[in-house]
């Protein structure tokens, strides 16, 4: 045992590491129903990073200070499923009865959210992933009238993603118009998972070391061509989910 | 001087090693029986193969782990989570209630039957005997910091309102490179050198000096397993002062200072493992039921 005053000097010797920054990551997806206090309530448990059925969840590594090993969501890999599984005749079922990341999360850090598509589709705010956002200027559906692979996939079809906006008149319109509606979009990141117009599509023509899947070889000469014309300035894909704030 | 007798008694040890493999290999299985498959397959677009709802339901390690919605909390990750989120939430506290009476009755009983890198290290203890017969082995005398760096990381967590010790805490780290290899297929870099630097620190320096000097949540189990009602005692009739017990404590307490008038005796650091019971040839060193 070492006496009160050696424990205190001690103490006080190590008192400068909390002028340590903790934070050097920019803004991530967090799981939904991540509270406003999440960071200081999770405790680097990974349940939830375990439970996800489809794996969405990633950790933060140790490049993003004190912030390691808290659970986010990189759409372009593998989106947020909000716990639902397409069977083979297009309808989504839920595979539990809540969202499994709060149901496990021992802290509260993560909200419980009722997996149900009513409930989902109106969850607060603040307990949102992100919001989509889609820039018409190098949408395939807005531009060439042929695509809506985002509205297809959207797990909150025609509440979310909608076909046409509302209180728009378009001419012409034949295909898919999709718009978001942020209202109801939970910012799962299907439709930027699913969005063909990426980036590399673009570079495929010149770099032949990137191999395209049937899916990105259908869209891939319309993608080129459309971001060749739409110029500088455009972030890719062209749907793509930002953060809560 | 009293007969050796052939002192028959089943060893702590066979139970302690059973308890043992079986959370190692509960840590193994849960994450590989939880992974989805079909992060493997590549003709993946839109819809998943998922894993059988029925394994679904657990997930966790030693930190904090769920079964069918019933929850256990490490003590200090319960501690932890309260101080760094200034909340108390009402389910962490239910779950830490079973390991925090485990703790308060039983002692650092999590370090010495349930903790895989204890485990680990403790099968390390042999390198660690090879090492100093080789010459390789530098006796490093640093003091007790068990408690400060509790108090400090703490602290910090308190101030900064992120946990730390979460982050370090090494059964924690294994269990969740375990997740991260069989979920994401991948090891984080930070917990592979907490676990190899503190494996490799162990074998080069004092025995369990890890888990006898610098481990912060063995520390914190430790001061609140103080006042415990399962303790050794020693019979000191049937002492033989052979000293087999203090060459069986892995964290050199020295035991048989028990038999001594004036009682010289780290309580708060022994962790009930019953190395020492098992090495005793008499039979002097018992499992007690008593207060302070």
């Amino acid at each position: 045992m070492i006496s009160r005053r050696d424990f205190l000097k001690r103490s006080i010797s190590v008192w400068f590491l909390s002028l340590i920054p903790v934070n050097f990551q920019g803004p991530v997806l967090r799981p939904p129903g991540a509270r406003r206090d999440f960071l200081a309530r999770c405790i680097r448990c990974g349940q939830c990073i375990e439970a996800c059925p489809y794996d969405s969840l990633r950790a933060l590594d140790v490049t993003s200070g004190g912030l390691a090993h808290t659970p986010y969501i990189d759409p372009l890999k593998t989106p947020c499923y909000l716990c639902q599984q397409r069977g083979p005749d297009g309808k989504d079922r839920p595979v539990s009865h809540w969202l499994r990341c709060g149901e496990v999360c021992p802290t509260g850090a993560i909200r419980k959210i009722r997996n149900d598509k009513e409930v989902l589709a109106r969850v607060p705010y603040e307990m949102k992933i992100g919001t989509s956002v889609l820039d018409r200027r190098i949408c395939l559906a807005w531009q060439y009238d042929s695509c809506g692979e985002c509205y297809y996939n959207c797990p909150l079809r025609d509440k979310a993603l909608r076909d046409y906006p509302p209180n728009e008149v378009i001419e012409g319109a034949t295909g898919i118009r999709p718009y978001v509606d942020p209202e109801f979009c939970i910012g799962c990141g299907m439709c930027n998972y699913v969005c063909p117009v990426k980036e590399h599509i673009a570079r495929s023509m010149m770099d032949r070391s990137i191999k395209l899947t049937w899916f990105e070889e259908r869209y891939a000469a319309m993608v080129r061509n459309l971001i060749g014309s739409a110029g500088k300035g455009v972030r890719l894909p062209a749907i793509r989910v930002t953060m809560r704030i | 001087m009293p007969e050796i007798t052939g002192h028959k008694r089943p060893k702590a040890v066979y139970p302690r090693r059973l308890i043992q493999v079986t959370v190692l290999a509960v840590l193994i299985i849960v994450p590989m029986l939880t992974m989805n498959p079909s992060e493997w397959s590549p003709s993946r677009i839109v819809l998943g193969h998922l894993p059988p709802p029925s394994v679904m339901d657990i997930s966790g390690d030693t930190w904090a782990f769920t079964i069918k919605g019933f929850r256990l909390i490490h003590p200090i990750a319960f501690l932890e989570g309260v101080l760094s989120s200034r909340v108390l939430y009402i389910p962490l506290l239910v779950g830490a209630v079973i390991p925090l009476a485990i703790t308060l009755v039983l002692g650092r009983v999590f370090c010495s039957w349930l903790c895989p890198v204890g485990f680990i290290l403790e099968l390390n203890q042999r390198l660690n005997g090879l090492l100093k017969k080789a010459g390789l082995n530098h006796h490093i005398g640093i003091p007790d910091l068990r408690y400060t760096l509790l108090f400090v990381m703490l602290l910090l967590s308190f101030f900064l309102s992120t946990p730390i010790i979460s982050a370090i805490d090494p059964p924690h780290v294994f269990g969740r490179e375990l997740m991260y290899l069989f979920t994401h297929r991948m090891l984080s870099l930070s917990g592979m050198g907490i676990l190899l630097g503190i494996l490799a620190f162990e074998s080069f320096s004092t025995r369990r000096a890890w888990c006898s000097r610098l481990c912060p949540s063995g520390g914190g189990l430790s001061l609140l397993g103080s006042r415990r009602l399962l303790r050794i005692s020693m019979d000191r009739n049937l002492c033989t002062h052979c000293g087999y017990c203090n060459t069986a404590c892995p964290y050199n307490l020295e035991p048989m200072g028990l038999a001594e008038e004036e009682k010289r005796f780290d309580w708060i650091k022994c962790d009930n493992c019953g190395l020492c019971r098992d090495s005793c040839p008499t039979g002097a060193i018992k499992y007690v039921v008593k207060g302070r």
